[in-house]
């Protein structure tokens, strides 16, 4: 059990189910998907054809010089963060600002402007990049943009763990605070790496899914038999950790507690999922929650959709929580059919439908689930949201390439 | 627009701040421009009048005024005023 214990106060989300934890949360409980059509030059070219867009209107918040000169994924950062900061009402006039920090998480930082930079040489062949293209498109530069957004000069952090990054930055901000390390800190990632290159990187692994002819917003179908590969996307989630006794402290309205973080690797293959690896993760996660697996309510997968994973990891939940048959067993969906598969963004957003689950007992769905894999035997919620009494307890599962294991578990204020 | 006009519509653009305001004189830190930031605008002056700066020269350039001799002066030398 932690030292201290950890408060969620604030969240905040950039999404392509919208741009705000409302338009995202109202989404989710419609069970609807953010995902569509990549314009067709880049579908043509890469060989992708569909993607979790946000809809990004960057004067929204920031000065002409600021959109040209900060990544999208950056910029994504710093909205998803100002959100959850608003959120939490923590006032940062009269806080020690020396005691707050940024623990961010990115798989690949700023890939549009590193593409940018690729393309004015190798394409355009132009004699130089821009001068910013390092301070552009380095991987922390996320986490430190919302860091000097907000004057942040507490512990800083910047995972880059593929699919776990985000999950792994809101785990280790998680023991820092519980270490009295900080009284509060900014956790969450971000992704935004749907460019040429990258798009044209992901197509040759052979695991995205194709449009779905009839439907492409339809294209994901986690654990479902017709399932054929992930969907990428786009985005950001952030939340405002905060030492309990600081949270109660100022009044703040507490969310739920982060209290459960496992985090394992799985040693066996560079991009092939382990059951064993997962399971490690998930039961560490219980352990430093101390609850046994009954108490927790709602698992929002990992579920990528690809033919392999979603058995990995359904085994996995099986050897963790037992036979899945009955009614009363957890409930477990994967939303990456709704918003694509955000990367390194992803652990941070899907936690934040996991705190829906816990919040509002809005447990959102695996979209398109009609023919479920037999092979992945779980307690679906399929197309549509359910309501439930809140439960004790949510979980979420993010695991990477790389062997990545990474398992959050939220608890009840 | 000549030269110096230029200069400031682009710097304006950079960093946000009123052109008719902008004293030619004045150094660039005194305008929130650091060195970073600085380097980023060059790249966009050398850009848009089609010059290039030594580092040397660079180096020497402490406000908007020194900025537009070294352009006009990269122009003659370029022909191209």
């Amino acid at each position: 059990m932690a030292a201290r214990r950890v408060a969620i106060t604030g969240a905040g989300v950039v999404s392509p189910l919208g741009n705000s934890t409302a338009e995202f949360h109202r989404a989710l409980a419609e069970g609807r998907s953010g995902i569509r059509r990549l314009a067709d030059e880049l579908a043509r070219d890469s060989g992708v054809q569909v993607a979790g867009l946000v809809d990004w209107k960057p004067e929204s918040m920031f000065t002409p010089a600021e959109a040209i000169n900060i990544d999208r994924v950056a910029q994504f950062a710093i909205a998803a963060a100002s959100q959850a900061l608003d959120a939490s009402a923590l006032d940062l006039r009269t806080a020690n600002r020396d005691r707050i920090g940024v623990y961010w998480g990115t798989g690949m930082g700023g890939a549009q402007t590193l593409d940018a930079s690729f393309r004015r040489l190798y394409a355009e062949k132009e004699p130089r990049s821009r001068p910013l293209t390092v301070v552009m498109a380095m991987s922390n530069a996320a986490g430190s943009n919302v860091a000097l957004r907000h004057g942040l000069r507490g512990p800083f952090a910047n995972y880059s763990t593929a699919c776990s990054s985000s999950a792994m930055a809101l785990g280790e901000a998680m023991r820092t605070i519980a270490a009295g390390r900080a009284d509060a800190i900014v956790a969450g990632g971000s992704e935004a790496l749907l460019t040429l290159g990258t798009l044209g990187a992901w197509y040759a692994l052979r695991t995205l899914a194709p449009a779905d002819a009839a439907d492409p917003a339809a294209s994901c179908k986690p654990f479902d038999k017709r399932r054929s590969g992930l969907v990428l996307g786009e985005g950001a989630a952030a939340f405002v950790l905060e030492d309990e006794s600081h949270a109660r402290a100022r009044g703040a309205r507490i969310l739920g507690f982060l209290t459960g973080y496992g985090n394992s690797c799985d040693a066996v293959h560079i991009s092939r999922p382990d059951r064993a690896g997962q399971t490690r993760a998930m039961r560490e996660a219980l352990a430093e929650a101390s609850l046994e697996p009954s108490a927790i309510g709602y698992i929002n997968a990992h579920g990528t959709a690809t033919m392999v994973g979603d058995v990995v990891e359904a085994e996995a939940v099986n050897a963790v929580f037992g036979e899945q048959s009955s009614a009363s067993a957890v409930r477990v969906s994967s939303t990456k059919s709704l918003h694509g598969h955000l990367l390194g963004g992803a652990g941070a957003l899907e936690f934040g439908v996991a705190l829906l689950a816990l919040e509002q007992g809005i447990v959102a769905p695996t979209g398109f689930l009609e023919q479920p894999d037999p092979a992945c035997k779980l307690h679906h919620v399929p197309i549509k949201a359910q309501r439930i009494e809140p439960p004790r307890a949510v979980m979420s599962n993010s695991f990477a390439f790389g062997g990545s294991n990474v398992v959050l578990i939220a608890e009840r204020p | 627009m000549d030269t110096l006009a230029r200069i400031k519509a682009l710097a304006a653009k950079e960093f946000s701040i009123d052109p008719n305001s902008v004293d030619p004189a004045a150094p660039l830190d005194a305008l929130g421009i650091d060195s970073l930031s600085f380097i980023e605008f060059m790249f966009k002056v050398e850009e848009e009048f089609g010059i290039s700066v030594s580092d040397e020269d660079l180096r020497g350039i402490k406000n908007l005024g020194d900025l537009e001799r070294h352009v006009a002066a990269a122009l003659a030398a370029a022909g191209k005023a």
